[in-house]
Order: structure tokens, then sequence, then C-alpha cells
């Protein structure tokens, strides 16, 4: 696994979480207003908002933890 | 019997609400980056064989004599670091042959002007 190559999979790897959080906060901003509060926007922006924010805080965390290593377990029986 | 109802409606609201919050946890989509990348991938993989079953039950595939079946449904492959690096590339190469391509092109439109004037 080539260094220089680790910055793009982390690149990578926030945009798609970015996307999925974005997607998963709209999503249950729809549920939410829908349901509870009689169809207004204002909960599908702050779902999309939450969403957003937990992405920015999860590639935050991935770019500033240089030690440690995404890998898999695997049991040697 | 009116508030019975009321709560009934509350309650199911909640069921529903709270179903939709745990299914969205229970895929990922809450937590870490890797696993939003791999719900994302999942979400990738699923996609043509989804869009393969809804035309085919719509009733769009063509049957011709040469095929039976429509060709294959697009695979979605995507790496934007890739696409960034590759278009970064391009119009860094771009840029330093851009001197030498804008000479030559000087001096060729010169010398069609000069033939023209001849």
């Amino acid at each position: 696994m080539a260094s220089e190559g680790e910055l793009g999979r982390k690149w990578d790897r926030c945009l798609a979480d970015s996307a999925v959080k974005l997607g998963a906060g709209f999503g249950l901003g729809i549920v939410f207003s829908v349901i509870f509060f009689k169809r207004k926007t204002w909960p599908i922006a702050f779902g999309s908002g939450m969403g957003l924010g937990m992405a920015y805080s999860n590639c935050q965390h991935d770019f500033q933890s240089p030690y440690l290593l995404h890998g898999k377990y695997v049991k040697v029986s | 019997t009116g508030a019975a109802f009321a709560s009934f409606r509350f309650v199911i609201k909640g069921s529903l609400a709270g179903a939709a919050v745990y299914v969205a946890y229970d895929q990922g989509l809450l937590g870490s980056g890797t696993q939003g990348a791999e719900a994302l991938k999942k979400a990738q993989a699923a996609l043509p064989p989804a869009i393969q079953e809804w035309t085919s039950y719509m009733g769009w595939e063509v049957r011709t004599v040469q095929m039976n079946t429509l060709p294959p449904t697009p695979k979605f492959d995507f790496s934007p670091s890739d696409f960034w690096n590759k278009g970064v590339q391009t119009v860094m190469s771009a840029l330093s042959v851009a001197p030498t391509r804008a000479c030559d092109y000087t001096v060729e439109g010169w010398k069609y002007v000069k033939d023209l004037v001849k």
C-alpha cells in the first residue's frame, strides 16, 4: 500500500461518507417532517445539515489520525 | 376514545420514526467514515441488478433475433481522487505545451497570411 495513495484513499472515503451522510440526513429529515412536523421544510434542512456535520467530523478525524491503520481482522486458525 | 385514538396515532408515528432511525443506524449510515464508504459501495453494487430487475418488470426488455437480453447495465465505479488527479495532470500537461503550440500556430498563421498577400 503506497503511502502517497493513502491520502487519495482518505479523500475518497471522506467524499463517499459525505454523500451517504447527506442522503441519510435528508431522508430522515423527510421522514420526521412528514410524520411529526406537518410537512414543513426545516426538519429536512436540519437533517441534511446534521448529516453534513457528522461527515465533516468523520473526515477531520480521518485526516488527523496518521497512525491509525484501516485494517481487517483475519482469524488465523 | 378521542384521546385514546390520538395516543394510538402518536405511538404509530413514533414507531415509524424509530424504525427509520434504527434502519439507518443498522445499515451503517450514521457510523464512522469507513462504514459510510462501505455502505455507498454496497449501494453501488446493488444498483445495476435493481435497474435490470425494474426494466424487465416494466417490460422494456428488447428481444431481437440476435440477442436475448439488454446490453449489460453500467457499473458505477467512481474514484473521486483518481478523477481529480487525472484532471490535474491533463491541465498541467496542456499548460506546459501551450507556449510551444501558440508559437507554432502563430508561425503557421503568419505564413498563411503571407501566402494570401502574395
